[in-house]
């Protein structure tokens, strides 16, 4: 059974279609990155997972509870993070999570202790979280969703504000979640953060799901970029045809796959180029995802 | 359920505006206790002018027969006056007042009317005695005097009605000398006993009279509450009516103290859904595992438990402030309320009384306490909460007013005319001839509209994206 199970997911608001058909599912473990433009439907997605926004049709179901029906059983297994983590300005960061955490049953203070050394706010959370910077809420938002050990972790854009030292402890720190078994929904504008982590991507578009795969299969069905010094590069350009970009006067670019690679070396050999490097620059998600969405950066 | 409650009075108290209301509560009410400390208790006596009477004195033309005569009555005040700030003490003041102007004006008159030599030493003799028995502030000597006078006239009249008189005349007189109250206006004991007398005539007048015109029906019940009152605070020795007091403070209490209890039920109800929205945190709140329902249950139960604990944690303060200002002792001096439709004087002890007085307005506060909790969850601004909830307040006490003159049939169904029971504790009737289940039966309707409309709007709300 899967952790999250979204099937046929619509949504309007007005006339206007937000949400169309959308469909994709977590299962145990999984990190799944889930992409898409400012309006394209992922934080509305995100609160119709939530019960936060009623859904038109279609239907959600969270450790198998319909979201609709059994709010209750399918909402306490899930913590999340949507859109900023608003907490109360003026108590201090622990008794925000001592109040988030009295809403479960059997959470004690050893629970939230776990998760403030987890997000590594044990200096300060006993001061007011007005006095929080946008990073130190923001790990104070991630100790919150964590509070009830859940089994589906949704964190809408969790960089935000984070410095890189901080990017990487939640890196690691979702890796180690996910390696327990629990499933997480990451959605973030910066997608190179993701690729390194995430084993599964959701790319959406206008409301529409336009892809659902896993990274290294995202990555594999695309040629690679290689990079190349010769001696002549105009001549290069020449013999390789308008597979190659001409950089400058000895640098040049060109998108192959493995096989295309080699016969590309081979000709340029034949035409007595002298090559002095040949680099493979690894396809990053974001190229990819631009690929996928059909040349047109939408981010 | 309990953990929702528990994490909603946190909320509440831990906002810096729960305090600060709390903070001015503490200073208006000590402005309040200091205010009636200095409240003027004694009756105020009409004080004269000394350099204007004898500047009319100066200019009046004693050949005249009528200028003759303000002029001997103006000499008379002068010299009583003097005299009452030679001897500024009590009896001396009160007797000179009560017991020597009559023969000083005497004296006076038959000087400027050439009397009789012998006429005037009888006089004069008259006045130097009472003058000499004040001095020596001799009090009871007057009681006496009253007495064998007033027994004089019972043993003489005829009328039942006067027999009665002289007889309640006689026990006043007697009661001055048993407990020993002297002629002093600071003394509430005597204060009760003159008030008596001075209306006792009228009312025995208008009890025997067989038909009273609605004037004098409105009078006779007046009547009859003062001396209720003074006969109360004969027969208990209790100063009642002095209001520089704590008991007094907390007599007045809802009508002092009301509007803070309107404020601070605003302030509790009016952002109790709304901030959550505009802060974001309601997508954190509405993700635990709890029905919307159950939520905004929470929420509307923790604000009416509020309204009990804010109305204690005032009375509280306002013992401590007021105690200190005014002193506790006061605090056993129970509330008259006199019923004139059984003619009795209802006693309440003090805090029975003020609360009470509280639970009989509780209505009001509920409707608007309930009223900014809808509009809090409709509009989701608590701004306008706040503002729409005050101004029907306002507009409730405005019709409310209107309904006393115009009886349009249309108010009958406003609830500002049935959310105020105060006339049950003072006694008297509805203004409006409303019965008490019909303003239940409205208030109950009100309540339930309003609670639908937030409960059905909360549950279908979706939470709008930044």
């Amino acid at each position: 059974m899967s952790i999250l199970q979204v099937t046929n997911l619509c949504k309007k608001i007005g006339k206007k279609e937000i949400l169309k058909n959308v469909s994709f599912a977590i299962e145990k473990g999984d990190i799944l990155a889930f992409i898409g433009a400012n309006g394209a439907g992922k934080t509305t997605t995100i609160k119709c997972i939530l019960g936060l926004q009623k859904m038109d049709s279609g239907t959600i179901t969270i450790n198998g509870y319909d979201i609709k029906k059994d709010f209750v059983k399918a909402i306490s297994s899930v913590g999340a993070i949507v859109e900023s983590p608003d907490v109360y300005q003026y108590l201090t960061g622990m008794e925000n999570l001592e109040m988030q955490a009295s809403f479960y049953k059997d959470t004690n203070f050893e629970d939230i202790m776990r998760v403030v050394r987890l997000v590594g706010l044990e200096n300060r959370i006993y001061d007011k979280v007005s006095k929080y910077s946008l990073g130190m809420k923001q790990r104070l938002g991630i100790a919150i969703s964590l509070i009830n050990n859940p089994d589906l972790l949704i964190l809408d854009e969790p960089t935000n504000g984070l410095d890189p030292e901080g990017i990487k402890e939640l890196r690691e720190l979702l890796l180690k979640l996910a390696k327990n078994g629990t499933g997480i929904l990451i959605s973030s504008h910066n997608l190179s953060e993701l690729e390194s982590f995430c084993n599964k991507v959701c790319i959406i578009q206008k409301g529409k799901i336009i892809t659902e795969n896993s990274i290294t299969e995202l990555k594999t069905t695309s040629e690679n970029k290689y990079h190349l010094k010769v001696d002549n590069a105009s001549h290069a350009r020449k013999v390789l045809g308008k597979k190659a970009t001409l950089l400058d006067d000895y640098n040049l670019e060109l998108f192959a796959d493995e096989e295309g690679i080699a016969q590309s070396i081979n000709l340029l050999v034949e035409h007595h180029v002298k090559i002095y490097e040949v680099i493979k620059e690894s396809l990053s998600l974001e190229e990819a995802f631009i690929t996928i969405a059909g040349g047109e950066k939408i981010v | 359920m309990f953990n929702l409650i528990k994490a909603e009075t946190k909320k509440i108290l831990k906002k810096k505006s729960f305090l600060i209301v709390t903070i001015i509560f503490i200073l208006y009410a000590i402005l309040i206790n200091v205010l009636y400390k200095n409240l003027n208790t004694i009756t105020s006596v009409t004080e004269y002018d000394i350099a204007d009477l004898q500047e009319e004195n100066s200019h009046l033309d004693l050949s005249k027969e009528e200028d003759l005569a303000a002029f001997i009555s103006n000499l008379t005040r002068i010299e009583i006056e003097n005299l009452k700030n030679e001897y500024n003490t009590y009896p001396q003041k009160f007797l000179i007042e009560n017991y020597l102007y009559s023969p000083m004006y005497h004296l006076l008159e038959s000087r400027y009317y050439d009397s009789k030599s012998d006429k005037l030493t009888t006089l004069e003799t008259e006045y130097n005695t009472t003058l000499e028995l004040i001095k020596k502030g001799d009090w009871k000597y007057f009681v006496n005097a009253n007495l064998t006078k007033y027994q004089n006239e019972l043993s003489q009249t005829k009328d039942s009605n006067e027999k009665k008189r002289f007889e309640a005349l006689i026990d006043l007189e007697e009661y001055r000398l048993a407990n020993n109250v002297i002629y002093d206006e600071s003394n509430y004991l005597h204060n009760a006993l003159e008030d008596i007398k001075i209306n006792l005539t009228e009312y025995l007048n208008l009890k025997n009279k067989s038909s009273l015109t609605s004037e004098e029906e409105k009078r006779y019940a007046y009547l009859q509450e003062q001396i209720a009152q003074d006969k109360y605070i004969l027969d208990n020795k209790v100063d009642i009516l002095n209001n520089t007091n704590l008991k007094s403070v907390f007599a007045n209490f809802a009508s002092e103290f009301g509007l803070f209890i309107l404020i601070y039920i605003i302030l509790i109800f009016g952002p109790i859904v709304s901030e959550e929205y505009n802060k974001g945190t309601i997508k954190y709140l509405l993700i635990k595992p709890y029905r919307r329902s159950t939520i905004l249950l929470s929420k509307l139960l923790t604000g009416l438990l509020f309204i009990p604990f804010i109305i204690l944690l005032m009375l509280a303060l306002e013992f401590l402030i007021g105690g200190l200002i005014l002193g506790f002792s006061s605090i056993n001096i129970p509330v008259l309320i006199y019923d004139s439709a059984k003619n009795i004087l209802v006693v309440y002890p003090i805090f029975k009384y003020t609360i009470l007085s509280l639970l009989s307005i509780l209505p009001m506060y509920l409707i608007l306490g309930i009223l900014a909790f809808t509009l809090s969850t409709i509009t989701a601004s608590t701004s306008a909460a706040i503002t729409i909830t005050f101004l029907f307040y306002l507009l409730g006490n405005v019709i409310s007013n209107l309904a006393l003159v115009y009886k349009f049939k249309i108010f009958k169904f406003f609830v500002s005319l049935h959310w105020d029971f105060s006339y049950l504790i003072a006694r008297t009737s509805n203004p409006y001839h409303f019965s008490i289940n019909f303003s239940l039966v409205i208030l109950g309707l009100y309540i339930i509209v309003m609670l639908c409309l937030a409960f059905l709007y909360f549950r279908k709300k979706d939470v709008k994206n930044i």
